[in-house]
């Protein structure tokens, strides 16, 4: 039987995003370390999920990528972290790390202004849009989050009226505006409802190519739905960083094993993945 | 049978303690108006106290009250602002040392030293700016408090999520931080106005007193208000004077309870926005 190929093989997708390298970080805290030094890659285009016990320091890696430490006192941060060879803390501006290296928090955090000025305040600081183009690019980016039909009334409206799913995807909406060449998530979807759960997985698939993506979840079966790769930690060490099918199926070691079976009294069998 | 009766005690007790505090307060307020009411006319606010009225000093009080709103807005908002956002630790509190040495002046003090270094040293005489500046240094230390409060109140979220979108910290200030803090701030400068609305020693040596209405110099003419009428005029021996003196009391309390509730006003109104971002 002849089989018509409707559209070819499968085009290889083009990656723009832009790999991290992680070596040797350690945060310290008086004298406390919070990380003992972690080596990590988040290839380009692939979402790596942080998980680990509570306490661990996924938060404090995720705020080391970004360089939010650098606002808090009394914490010291050492080693590299490379976004495409360039050092973030010695050969990028803070603002320029601010821009490329997106975040979004565990609870919404939108600014006290409208809508339409939360999406675009960031592009345009950095210049990537002039007054004239913010409407449309609040459009293409509330679209993208799958926001614009619930808010297209309400541009100019009070932010904090929208649910706290809609707020997070808002919250989503403004960090994708400056165009980000990787995005952080921590915990994002720990507070919200199926809805816009959904939706925040869906999107975080399909961001892949152009965002590479370090999301901390307690959640395996999200972890199982949305990462290409997996780091686990344990009391600010790593433990192993294996590709996602390896750390369900095979963990290396036997941490890794015991979290996974502990967890994972509630999580279903691996669902096939686009 | 016990229990009844401490709590019956304790209750007592807090009644007794609440009309300590209600009793004089209402007290002073019922007696200054029923002395009041049989003499309030349009007359009081047609005539100057020279002639009989208390339109000089009601136009005095509310001519400072300005001139201190203009003054102690920028220099305390400004100084708040740069204590909670921009200070270094140290320089914060030194800052915050010499404001609450500043805040512990005795009024009195205030006013002679603006009567030294203004009236004398500067030659002003007695003078609407002198006035308006040691009122103002007595008010602006409530000003940088307050300011520096309503800025830290403001969500950690908030601020991370601007540092963490690569805002510069003018712009995380004025789109951010401000709007939540806004009533905070406007609640600590009505509150200032009130303080200064209230005061006379500041004014004896800088601004004096005059019977004529306001002049339009800063300089070298004494200023009327309604806090020296009081102070002033019920030492004088005619009931005319005394009929004034309790007037120009009811107006001044008039006017402070006009700023508490204005105040009360924008501090709920701050408390109704943080619930509402419930970060
Ligand atoms: N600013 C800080 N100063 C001191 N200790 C901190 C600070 N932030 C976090 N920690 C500590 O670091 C550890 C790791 O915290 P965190 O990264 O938030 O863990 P996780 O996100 O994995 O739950 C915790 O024990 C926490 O108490
Ligand atoms: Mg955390």
């Amino acid at each position: 039987m002849h089989v018509r190929q409707l559209s070819g093989a499968p085009a290889a997708k083009v990656v723009t995003a832009l790999p991290l390298r992680v070596r040797g970080l350690r945060v310290r805290a008086g004298g406390r370390e919070l990380l003992r030094g972690i080596d990590v890659d988040f290839p380009a285009g692939q979402v790596t999920a942080v998980v680990g016990p509570t306490g661990c320091g996924k938060t404090t890696l995720l705020r080391a990528l970004n360089r939010l430490h650098d606002d808090s006192t009394g914490l010291q941060v050492s080693g590299s972290v490379e976004l495409a060879g360039a050092d973030i803390y010695r050969d990028l501006g803070l603002r320029e790390v601010r821009r490329r290296i997106g975040m979004l928090f565990q609870r919404p955090n939108p600014f006290p202004q409208s809508i339409q000025e939360n999406v675009v305040i960031g592009a345009r600081v950095h210049g990537l849009t002039g007054r004239s183009g913010a409407r449309e690019l609040a459009e293409a980016r509330l679209r993208e989050v799958g926001l614009w039909d619930a808010v297209k009334d309400r541009l100019g409206g009070n932010p904090y009226r929208l649910s706290g799913g809609q707020q997070q995807l808002l919250c989503l909406a403004r960090a994708l505006a400056v165009q980000p060449d990787v995005l952080l998530l921590d915990e994002p979807t720990s507070s919200l409802d199926p809805w816009a759960t959904a939706q925040i997985e869906q999107l975080i698939r399909d961001l892949r190519e152009r965002v590479t993506v370090v999301i901390v979840s307690h959640n395996l079966s999200q972890v199982a739905r949305v990462a290409d790769q997996v780091l686990f930690m344990v009391a600010g060490e790593r433990v192993e960083v294996a590709d996602v099918q390896a750390f369900f199926r095979h963990p290396s070691d036997p941490r890794t094993r015991r979290y996974v079976a502990g967890e994972a009294m509630t999580l279903p069998a691996m669902e096939e993945r686009n | 049978m016990r229990r009844t009766a401490a709590d019956l005690g304790f209750w007592a007790a807090c009644w007794l303690a609440l009309a300590l505090v209600v009793g004089p307060a209402a007290w002073i307020v019922i007696g200054l108006v029923r002395k009041t009411w049989p003499v309030l006319s349009v007359d009081l606010l047609l005539k100057t106290t020279a002639q009989g009225g208390l339109q000089n000093a009601l136009f005095g009080t509310l001519v400072l009250a300005a001139g201190v709103l203009i003054l102690a807005a920028p220099i305390g908002i400004g100084a708040g602002v740069y204590m909670a956002e921009f200070a270094s630790q140290r320089q914060a509190s030194l800052f915050r040392f010499v404001s609450e040495v500043l805040a512990g002046i005795p009024s009195i003090v205030v006013g002679y030293a603006g009567y030294e270094l203004l009236a004398i040293a500067l030659g002003w005489g007695y003078s609407l700016l002198g006035g308006i500046l040691a009122l103002t240094a007595l008010v602006v230390p409530y000003v940088v408090k307050s300011t520096e409060a309503a800025l830290q109140q403001v969500p950690t979220s908030l601020r991370e999520g601007a540092a963490a979108l690569g805002l510069p910290r003018w712009l995380m200030l004025w789109k951010v931080l401000l709007p939540p803090a806004l009533p905070g701030v406007l609640t600590g400068l009505v509150v200032a106005l009130a303080i200064s609305t209230g005061e006379t020693a500041p004014l004896l040596y800088t601004a004096n007193f005059s019977d004529a209405n306001p002049p339009v110099q800063l300089l070298h003419h004494p200023v009327g208000y309604l806090t020296y009428v009081v102070y002033d005029y019920v030492q004088l021996p005619s009931a005319r004077a005394h009929q004034l003196a309790n007037a120009a009391a009811t107006f001044t309390l008039f006017l402070l309870l006009l700023l508490i509730v204005l105040s009360r006003l924008l501090a709920a109104r701050a408390r109704r926005r943080t619930e509402q971002m419930g970060l």
